[in-house]
């Protein structure tokens, strides 16, 4: 009988060479591997963390990596601590092509017990690295005060010189979901979108976005999604988002409102979305979306009582049209599937027991 | 073979030794997994029950455990199970957070297959795993399912219906 959950949360970017690259977990460490032909094949694994420590890769919480203007190869995770929901966000760094990394670090200042996760890790154009997470620290004061705090907040740190140093902690937002992935999009001018489950009082868990720079500040602090899901629930699933050519910007989510519950793609007007269109079917998760110029591609996971299909829908036109299509499945463990864009072709990755690690390019 | 008899009736002590110890710290779990539902639904044929399904990794649904023992209690004819969706090397941590609270008569179990949509399938195939999740069962096992909190305004006059009166008198 299988034992633990399904650890198979990772993440794959490709660098500036063409090189694809993947991050993961195992045992108590994050592994990284490399590919030359587009996920055919992959290079041995390192340990991004030579001494152990517990890392999070279930649910909505997965290794990230990210790479600098010169090369560099940035990882983030969560470590979880023993109290149930407390993590620490960790980052380590490689300045020789992945050969070897730094030591890792925890990214925030502050060291409470308590919930630091689900981090979220982009390099803008000048190479700033920006790392988002979900914090409780605001919740634990509250308590401490007797006050009621609806969900968590999110957190941000910068480093403006390649991941010695960090400055922070930068507050985003109060009252955000406590357990969904958090979407950073960074944008020409240096400054970062960043979606994500928010709790609208009293208890809306739609979305919202706001632009964060480097040096802390945050604004354009609007709702993004109008679901008006009211729920205290956990539902592990958060949003992706990319921009097109013309900088509108385009996301899939998941809300179970009463209009169209289940996964959605939509464009994120100021005060709507355009566009709006259902993804798959009834058992359709974990969307997850990229853009090259006008052309969009979707991808998400479909179990049809026997296996996980993974399915993608493209549009040629911005989301106007789209073609829908089945390119894998599996019969076992898997996790959320991810587009990558590379070289004007989408690529899906998609890491299952079955087949770990596996990449298929859209057409 | 008396040596071997011997280590076997020793071994089969230490087993035991090691549940009673178990439930004297809190549930013992009974594995949760895809053909878990069926064979629940097959052993409760006729009868109402309450499935409610948590994590520790769950704000909401922490807030709820308290309310099962005694709304358990309250209804005894009414069976109340509940599965964590935690996989099994969190057990301990479990253990830790159910032995909190006085869970007498309510069935624990936990995940015990890591192709988590297959377990929640066989369950209800419009569920995409967000927690905390409930579903009423009534004694033709149709179901009355929610997510977020299972508030005892919802789940106290079900339990009361289902039950035809046979409320036990409030024991806290």
């Amino acid at each position: 009988m299988a034992g633990p959950r399904s650890e198979l949360g990772s993440s794959a970017a490709f660098d500036a060479q063409g090189a694809l690259w993947s991050v993961a977990k195992q045992g108590e460490h994050v592994i990284i591997r490399r590919s030359a032909d587009l996920g055919r094949t992959w290079s041995a694994p390192r340990f991004v963390n030579a001494a152990v420590e517990p890392i999070g890769a279930d649910g909505d919480a997965r290794p990230k990596l990210a790479f600098g203007t010169a090369g560099e190869v940035y990882v983030t995770w969560t470590q979880p601590l023993t109290k149930p929901y407390t993590g620490l966000i960790r980052f380590a760094r490689s300045v020789d092509g992945g050969k070897t990394f730094s030591a890792p670090v925890t990214v925030h200042a502050d060291r409470q017990e308590i919930t630091h996760r689900f981090d979220a890790l982009a390099v803008n154009s000048k190479g700033q690295i920006f790392v988002a997470w979900v914090d409780k620290r605001d919740g634990e004061i509250a308590k401490e005060k007797r006050e009621a705090y609806a969900g968590a907040a999110v957190y941000f740190t910068v480093s403006d010189d390649k991941g010695a140093t960090f400055k922070g902690d930068f507050k985003l937002a109060d009252h955000t979901c406590e357990c969904c992935r958090i979407a950073l999009l960074p944008t020409d001018d240096g400054s970062v979108v960043t979606l994500w489950r928010h709790v609208f009082a009293p208890n809306v868990r739609d979305h919202a976005l706001a632009r964060i720079h480097a040096d802390g500040s945050v604004d354009g602090f609007r709702r993004a999604t109008f679901d008006n899901w009211a729920v205290d629930a956990c539902p592990h699933h958060g949003p992706s988002l990319a921009a097109d050519a013309k900088g509108q910007l385009h996301a899939v989510w998941f809300d179970l409102g009463p209009e169209h519950p289940g996964a959605v793609y939509g464009r994120l007007r100021d005060g709507g979305i355009d566009g709006m269109r259902k993804v798959g079917g009834e058992g359709a998760e974990h969307p997850d979306l990229a853009i090259i110029g006008d052309r969009v591609a979707v991808v998400w996971k479909e179990f049809d009582g026997q296996k996980s299909q993974l399915r993608a829908m493209l549009s040629a036109d911005d989301g106007t049209t789209w073609r829908e299509m089945t390119i894998g499945s599996t019969a076992g463990a898997s996790d959320q599937p991810r587009v990558l864009a590379h070289k004007g072709r989408f690529y899906v990755f998609w890491n299952t027991r079955q087949q770990p690690f596996s990449v298929t390019p859209l057409s | 073979m008396i040596r071997i008899l011997l280590s076997i009736a020793s071994f089969a002590l230490g087993l035991l030794l090691l549940a009673s110890t178990a439930s004297a710290a809190g549930p013992v779990f009974r594995d949760f997994d895809a053909k878990s539902f069926a064979a629940l639904q097959a052993r409760l044929q006729g009868r109402p029950f309450v499935l409610a399904f948590w994590s520790i990794h769950c704000d909401p649904c922490r807030d709820e455990l308290a309310q099962w023992g005694p709304l358990q209690r309250r209804y005894p004819d009414i069976p109340i199970v509940l599965v964590a969706t935690d996989p099994r090397s969190e057990r301990p941590v479990l253990t830790k957070l159910l032995s909190r609270y006085d869970l007498r008569g309510v069935q624990s179990w936990a995940y015990a297959d890591d192709f988590e949509e297959r377990v929640r399938f066989a369950v209800d195939r419009s569920w995409r795993g967000e927690l905390p999740r409930t579903y009423l069962y009534d004694g033709e096992h149709h179901a009355e399912g929610r997510s977020g909190p299972a508030e005892a305004g919802w789940i106290e006059p079900w339990l009361a219906r289902q039950s035809g009166g046979k409320k036990r008198a409030s024991l806290n």
